[in-house]
């Protein structure tokens, strides 16, 4: 019984204490914030239909930008070109996803080699389908109010203020850091 | 013992704090409807779905809403003002950061905890020898599979689970009427006790008991229900997983007709008892039965609640099934540790960072190196294969004695 008792209060205490370790371990990014609330208002994109973003990194290493895509009847197959730009509208990035891939309402992140020095500098991206048709169309969702660093944006030759609800993805310096971003935080949260 | 006591304890009440499914507070957030004066809660959150904030239904029957409703009223001065926010909440992100996420799981999942400790109070005055019942205590109170099913996954079955326990205590004891009782009031937080009642028929001494323990617990659970019974009741309690993953059919028989294995075997069980077993032990009848559900249904992990503490019993009863029950339950625990649901395994640790949702599941990851279905087929026929063979050794063990 006395090896029970000590397997039992050595598996829990691993679970508890080490596996969130263990998993922060596998995080290869990390997001700068929630992604904010949006309605229901959306956008089409398809052929020479793009929308353009502009918002400020509000972390180094900028490596990805997420949103939520809508693919009804994941009839998108197409690909979907997210490109990045620095602000002096030089393309920086290109991210390259195929419709096949997107599901209707997910979370999509696309990926790009890192931009080292990203903090709080302004850039803007493109997000295009040029390839789909009509009846292919995805669509983003537009958030409700104006959001942390989330600028404008530019759909049809129009600019309005706000924009899709983005989440940006930063690479961290270290694993480390990632670990003791996981404890920090909880323990943070256990002691307020 | 009370050094072991108070181990126990602590370990529970620290997953009990730090994991997190987000069952706890959906179930919640549907019985806190009683502290505002909704009685049926079935028609209710049907009518108000378009406005409500979670549209999940409520899927358990009514005793176990108002027991939990009555238990949040009760406490609801230590979880304070902000709860019913935190419960109307419905944004995957700021239910885990809110500061107050600890004291609401721990408080929520207190009765969790008086149960569980009940059950193996249970198990100590199980066995006459009170070695063997201070074993049983122990090791209910020390394996991380009755922690982790109860606390992390906040398993509600654990009442049904503690009556049903009960009720095995009254059959030792040759008092089948007491033990129709517990099985009756069990089958009104979760429907599984009600498939022992075949059992329950077969060890009547005569007709007359035959009939009456049969009909008691369909009574019971009969008076409870009916006041509820209604299409929003059929659709989200009646008709359960349990229902429809036990009795999923197995096989083409032609023209439409299949063999459904789960009933199969239960009626292949009955039939042996009534036939060959002149003198039924009723233990070895339900642990074998619940043998069969896991071994031949796809089954949620709260499920494994119902047969631990039985499978203490038995560990207990002969020592040399210990190792292989260690075996099998690690297996069983492992199989939806596989099923593509994010909170059986990554969300239950959403507490200490948001972050975790950037993580693959272990089913994504094992996806680029296998086929993950056909592993958990693997793990899942190895378990099957275990457990008809361990039923066969109960089976064998009875008849030396």
């Amino acid at each position: 019984m006395k090896k029970m008792i000590w397997f039992t209060t050595i598996s829990i205490l691993f679970v508890l204490f080490i596996v969130p370790g263990i998993m922060a371990s596998a995080i290869k990014m990390i997001p700068a914030g929630d992604q904010p609330g949006y309605g229901p208002r959306r956008l089409s994109i398809y052929g020479i239909g793009e929308l353009s973003q502009k918002f400020i990194s509000k972390e180094k290493n900028l490596t990805a930008i997420g949103t939520t895509v809508k693919n009804p009847n994941l009839k998108n197959k197409k690909e979907v070109i997210l490109n990045l730009y620095d602000a002096n509208n030089n393309l920086i990035r290109k991210s390259i996803l195929n419709g096949f891939n997107i599901g209707d309402g997910d979370f999509v992140k696309f990926v790009f080699e890192v931009v080292p020095d990203s903090l709080d500098k302004e850039y803007s991206f493109t997000l295009s389908s040029p390839t789909a048709a009509a009846d292919e169309i995805i669509e983003v969702f537009l958030i409700d109010g104006p959001a942390n660093g989330i600028i404008e944006y530019t759909f049809g030759e129009e600019t309005h203020e706000g924009g899709i609800p983005l989440v940006t993805f930063h690479k961290p310096d270290s694993q480390w850091e990632v670990i003791r971003g996981v404890y920090s935080n909880w323990l943070s949260k256990l002691l307020s | 013992m009370k050094k072991l006591l108070f181990l126990a304890i602590f370990l529970r009440l620290a997953v009990s704090a730090f994991l997190f499914h987000p069952d706890i507070k959906t179930y919640n957030f549907q019985a806190s409807f009683l502290r505002k004066g909704v009685v049926n809660i079935y028609s209710y959150l049907t009518a108000n779905k378009a406005n409500l904030p979670l549209k999940d239904e409520f899927v358990y029957f009514p005793l176990t809403y108002f027991v939990l409703g009555g238990y949040q009223a009760t406490v609801s001065g230590v979880l304070g003002s902000g709860f019913d926010s935190w419960l109307n909440d419905a944004g995957a992100s700021s239910v885990v950061n809110n500061p107050n996420i600890f004291k609401y799981l721990v408080v929520l999942k207190f009765p969790f905890l008086v149960l569980d400790i009940l059950i193996a109070f249970v198990l100590l005055k199980y066995f006459k020898d009170k070695e063997k019942g201070e074993k049983a205590f122990t090791l209910w109170l020390f394996n991380p599979f009755t922690i982790l099913i109860i606390y992390a996954f906040s398993n509600i079955d654990i009442f049904s689970v503690l009556l049903t326990l009960v009720a095995f205590l009254f059959i030792k004891r040759e008092k089948l009427l007491q033990a129709s009782v517990f099985l009756g009031i069990a089958s009104c937080f979760k429907l599984y006790p009600l498939l022992f009642i075949p059992f329950l028929f077969l060890k009547g001494k005569n007709l007359k008991e035959k009939l009456v323990v049969s009909f008691i617990p369909v009574l019971i659970l009969v008076i409870v229900i009916l006041p509820f019974w209604s299409p929003a009741f059929v659709q989200s309690a009646f008709i359960s997983g349990l229902t429809t993953r036990i009795f999923n059919p197995g096989f083409s028989i032609g023209f439409s007709e299949s063999i459904i294995i789960g009933l199969f075997l239960l009626s292949g069980l009955f039939f042996y008892g009534w036939l060959f077993d002149k003198k039924i032990n009723l233990f070895n009848y339900w642990i074998i039965f619940l043998f069969l559900i896991f071994s031949f249904s796809h089954f949620h992990i709260a499920w494994l609640l119902w047969i631990a503490p039985f499978l203490v019993i038995l560990a207990v009863k002969i020592p040399s099934l210990s190792l292989p029950l260690f075996l099998l339950t690690t297996l069983a625990m492992v199989i939806p540790f596989f099923y593509q649901d994010r909170s059986m395994t990554i969300s239950l640790f959403r507490i200490y960072t948001t972050w975790y949702n950037l993580l693959p599941t272990p089913f994504t990851v094992l996806q680029k190196l296998y086929d993950p279905y056909n592993f958990m087929s693997i793990l899942h026929s190895a378990l099957a294969g275990g457990a008809l063979i361990v039923g066969y050794k109960i089976f064998k063990e009875e008849e030396k004695q």
